[in-house]
């Protein structure tokens, strides 16, 4: 196994959380203070794969265009079949001849989208690799998995080891990988099936499936190599991973996450690995070498292990209560924001088909905030492929370039009166970006009350709806501070978290 | 100028309001019926050498296929010429301004301009609240008709400390004039405290600050100053008109406490009147919301930019004020029944320099009055006529 480099990682976590008093009240029985990330109505896994993903490039300092090729694991693309990857890719940046792959079809995705761009790392098809993994399972409907599942993302930026001599030795690299796999049935989903069944025997999956499949792929990676100083795991129930670690015999570094986040599928093994990473006793404070930590994902009767070797800290690796606790949210707010609870009323389609014409001109430079800069007076036009001139003198001569991703407010609404699908309260919200171009975007819901002429803002991807069963993305913007008001609103840092 | 100078001989509309039992065929004959009775001293069909049609959205929302034939086969004209004029809110407007240009040229003689809506055959979710999907696949998605003009009032009030108070002092206004209007789709006065417990439509806009959804249809009948005589003692003429344009998308605007077009279309229309704002005795402007009502007071001269919410609110607009706005009701009262309001503005203004607007009357000084309409995506054209009694 050929080693890589861990430039820097990222993370994200949805808006919405759920206790598992919400679930008891709604269906009878029991409940506690558990509570599980769950993705607003306008947030999926491609919105909180582009977040963990912009983190990620941010702190390993890689610009997205030049990254080589995008890994993405989730169980729940955008499209079950469709251009998730191209839509990922162009909202990140990535150029159109970025390479790599969407997994899917279990949990296991994420650790399979680490596999497989570790391997185009090591063989040098690709020089900078991108892994994300995100999930957000949608569990039945009364079922003891609506208080298990939850929902993140997770990506790190890979890059192979320099030659001799050329100093990168990264804060991180990933040194070994085992897989295991086994032809039994647990969670799944059929084909249009829209909520995950759950697993058919606890007590089976864990005796016969999970600790020892686990256990195995673990004990292999670690074989004959320093102790793996802490383990991240996948944990569908929340209690497996747990007893998966006292049976390996090291500390359960995922932990914190689980009991954030909930079960986050595709992303869990991953969002372990970061937590463990953020951990405080990383080497170096003492000066007695490197850390060696394990991560093991599991999905669909398949386990891989892997052990990252720590150096120092890596960049972009923050512990889950960094993102932030979330707005409680109720049981039925969590069903309409799943799609699980539709109104009667029919959606007004939108105007232009999503397979139309004007998608292919117009899709690429909003997923990836474009502008059209004049090269006589520098007026930036936006959208490029409606403004064949520029807004401010008329010139022709327009270079496109990406947009700056914070401003402020110049003037703003909010919208209560719309059909479905858009959802009131909404502002919408005229922005002065910092490079001088303007935009029209929608704003949060949770902004609706405090936004002011002047705030600062910053840009994020969101899912604006789903029309016609077609998700729409496109940037909304979010307060992080009101002008000569230091404590207000979040930090542009936060939102782009 | 050289062209011929046009006069408007007859000016009718039906009762605005939700025509739930007329067709839009139906409509039109109504206006045609309206403005053939306007004439005083009687006009036959047959004169009628042209008709210009007036209409934004189809007959049924939805078929956009209606063109210049549907009208004068309704209006037992078929055969006679006709083009249908679409340029969004101020469609009927331009038709008038298209219907004198026809007759100044001379091609024509006697012209019908007539602007015909069909707006509440669709649902309201069908309706105006459609505009949410509409424009670039995936640009401004969730702009509804009132986002067009409360970035405006959010941005006024920021500037100019503008108040919710001087928005619904406008819809006050308007609602008064229009229980004096006989043909206004609303006949009741309302509070500011009703305006402001009113429901929240798109902050700060709320549902009084708004025009409601309305059918109608409206007509004028123009000819040559040389040929007025035929049809009437009291002509009216036109004296000037302008039209401007701007960029669509709201994030393109040079400023969000006006509408340059209507600053430019104005200018070109006193130009060519060789008057100003001064010599207006009153104006029937675009309120399809109460911001923009103020705005456009600003915009056309009548007050200074950033002070229509305070003239507003101390009644320098009243039908007795220094300049009366909007004696018909407005869009706000009257209604907007997009491709008939620019022709039934005009209707009013025919009747006030006539001095025939019986209890909304106003004081008629120097025999000027002026029409306006802004519209379009991001308020991007807008078109302003003049009209005179003076020979």
């Amino acid at each position: 196994m050929k080693p890589v480099l861990v430039l820097g990682v990222g993370s994200a976590a949805p808006s919405l959380r759920l206790s598992a008093s919400e679930v008891g009240t709604a269906w009878g029985g029991g409940g506690g203070r558990a509570a599980v990330a769950v993705c607003d109505a306008d947030e999926d896994t491609l919105t909180l794969a582009w977040r963990a993903a912009v983190g990620a490039l941010g702190a390993a300092g890689v610009d997205a265009g030049a990254v080589g090729g995008l890994w993405w694991g989730t169980t729940r693309p955008p499209f079950a079949e469709g251009p998730s990857h191209a839509f990922l890719a162009a909202a990140l940046g990535c150029g159109p001849g970025t390479e790599g792959a969407l997994t899917s079809g279990s949990p296991h995705a994420g650790m399979e989208a680490l596999a497989a761009a570790w391997d185009a790392v090591a063989a040098g098809h690709v020089e900078t690799a991108l892994v994300v993994a995100s999930d957000a399972v949608v569990p039945g409907l009364g079922t003891a998995a609506e208080s298990s599942t939850g929902a993140g993302a997770a990506a790190l930026v890979l890059r192979a080891p320099a030659d001799a001599g050329n100093g990168t030795a990264g804060a991180a690299r990933l040194s070994g990988r085992v897989t295991r796999s086994l032809p039994v049935l647990d969670r799944y989903r059929p084909d249009a099936g829209a909520a995950t069944e759950d697993v058919y025997d606890g007590r089976l999956f864990r005796e016969e499936v999970y600790l020892p499949l686990l256990a195995e792929a673990a004990q292999a990676v670690a074989a004959g190599g320093p102790a793996v100083t802490a383990w991240a795991a996948s944990d569908p129930d929340g209690r497996l991973a747990g007893a998966l670690a006292r049976r390996l015999g090291a500390p359960l570094a995922s932990a914190p996450v689980q009991a954030a986040l909930g079960d986050t599928g595709a992303a869990s093994p991953l969002l372990g690995l970061i937590e463990a990473l953020a951990g405080g006793d990383t080497a170096g404070a003492n000066g007695t070498g490197a850390r060696l930590v394990g991560a093991v994902g599991y999905g669909g009767g398949r386990a891989s292990a892997v052990t990252v070797e720590v150096s120092r800290p890596v960049p972009g690796a923050r512990p889950v209560a960094d993102l932030g606790p979330g707005r409680a949210a109720g049981y039925v707010e969590v069903l309409r924001a799943r799609g699980q609870l539709e109104p009667l009323a029919e959606p007004i389609p939108m105007g232009v088909p999503p397979g139309g014409a004007a998608f292919v001109r117009g899709n690429v430079e909003m997923l990836a905030l474009l502008g059209a800069r004049c090269g006589a007076c520098g007026t930036i036009s936006t959208p490029p492929s409606i403004h064949p001139t520029c807004t401010g003198c008329g010139g022709s001569q327009l270079e496109v370039v990406p947009l700056a991703r914070t401003g402020r407010v110049q003037t703003f609404v909010v919208n209560q009166t719309m059909p479905p699908p858009f959802q009131a309260p909404l502002p919408l919200v005229v922005v002065d970006l910092d490079d001088g171009a303007r935009l029209m975007v929608q704003g949060s819901p949770v902004d609706a009350a405090e936004l002011a002429v002047g705030d600062e803002v910053a840009l994020s991807l969101y899912r604006y709806a789903l029309e016609r069963g077609v998700p729409v993305y496109g940037y909304k913007a979010l307060r992080t501070g009101r002008t000569g008001d230091a404590g207000g609103g979040r930090s542009a840092e936060e939102v782009a978290r | 100028m050289s062209w011929n100078k046009v006069a408007v001989v007859g000016a009718g509309l039906i009762k605005f309001g939700e025509l739930f039992e007329q067709s839009y065929e139906q409509m039109a004959a109504g206006a045609f019926g309206a403005v053939l009775g306007a004439v005083d001293k009687g006009i036959d069909r047959t004169a009628i050498d042209a008709v210009i049609v007036a209409t934004q959205r189809g007959s049924l929302w939805g078929q956009e296929g209606i063109g210049g034939n549907t009208v004068p086969t309704a209006i037992g004209l078929a055969g006679v010429p006709c083009t249908r004029v679409e340029n969004a809110c101020p469609s009927g407007s331009d038709a008038f301004r298209i219907g004198a240009m026809v007759v100044a040229s001379g091609v024509h003689d006697v012209v019908l301009v007539i602007g015909v809506e069909k707006m509440r055959d669709k649902s309201t979710q069908e309706g105006l609240l459609a505009r949410a999907a509409a424009g670039h696949p995936l640009y401004n998605r969730g702009e509804t008709a009132p986002v067009l003009f409360a970035p405006f009032a959010t941005r006024h009030m920021h500037e100019f400390g503008t108040t919710p108070e001087m928005l619904a002092s406008v819809a006050v206004k308007n609602h008064h004039n229009g229980c004096l209007d006989p043909y206004a789709h609303f006949q009741n006065e309302i509070t500011v405290e009703q305006v402001l417990s009113s429901p929240a439509v798109c902050s700060p806009l709320r549902l009084l600050d708004c025009c409601p959804q309305t059918d109608g249809a409206a007509a004028v009948v123009l000819t040559t100053a040389e040929r007025a005589h035929e049809f009437t003692d009291k002509p009216v003429y036109v004296a000037g008109f302008g039209v401007a344009t701007d960029h669509p998308y709201l994030h393109e605007k040079s400023t969000y406490v006006g509408l340059p077009a209507t600053t430019l279309a104005a200018d070109r229309a006193f130009a060519m009147a060789g008057v100003g704002a001064p010599d207006m005795d009153m104006a029937e402007v675009h309120d399809c919301f109460t911001i923009t009502e103020i705005l456009d007071i600003e915009d056309l001269g009548f007050v200074e930019k950033g002070k229509g919410g305070p003239a507003s609110l101390e009644g320098e607009t009243a039908l007795d004020g220094r300049i009366p706005v909007n004696p018909s009701g407005g869009l706000l009262a009257k209604g907007h029944p997009i491709g008939a309001t620019g022709i039934a503005q005009l209707t009013e203004c025919w009747w006030q320099l006539r001095e025939e607007a019986e209890g909304r009357q106003v004081a008629v000084r120097n025999g000027f009055a002026l029409q306006h309409n802004v519209g379009g995506r991001g308020s991007g054209v807008s078109v302003v006529n003049i009209l005179t009694r003076n020979p």
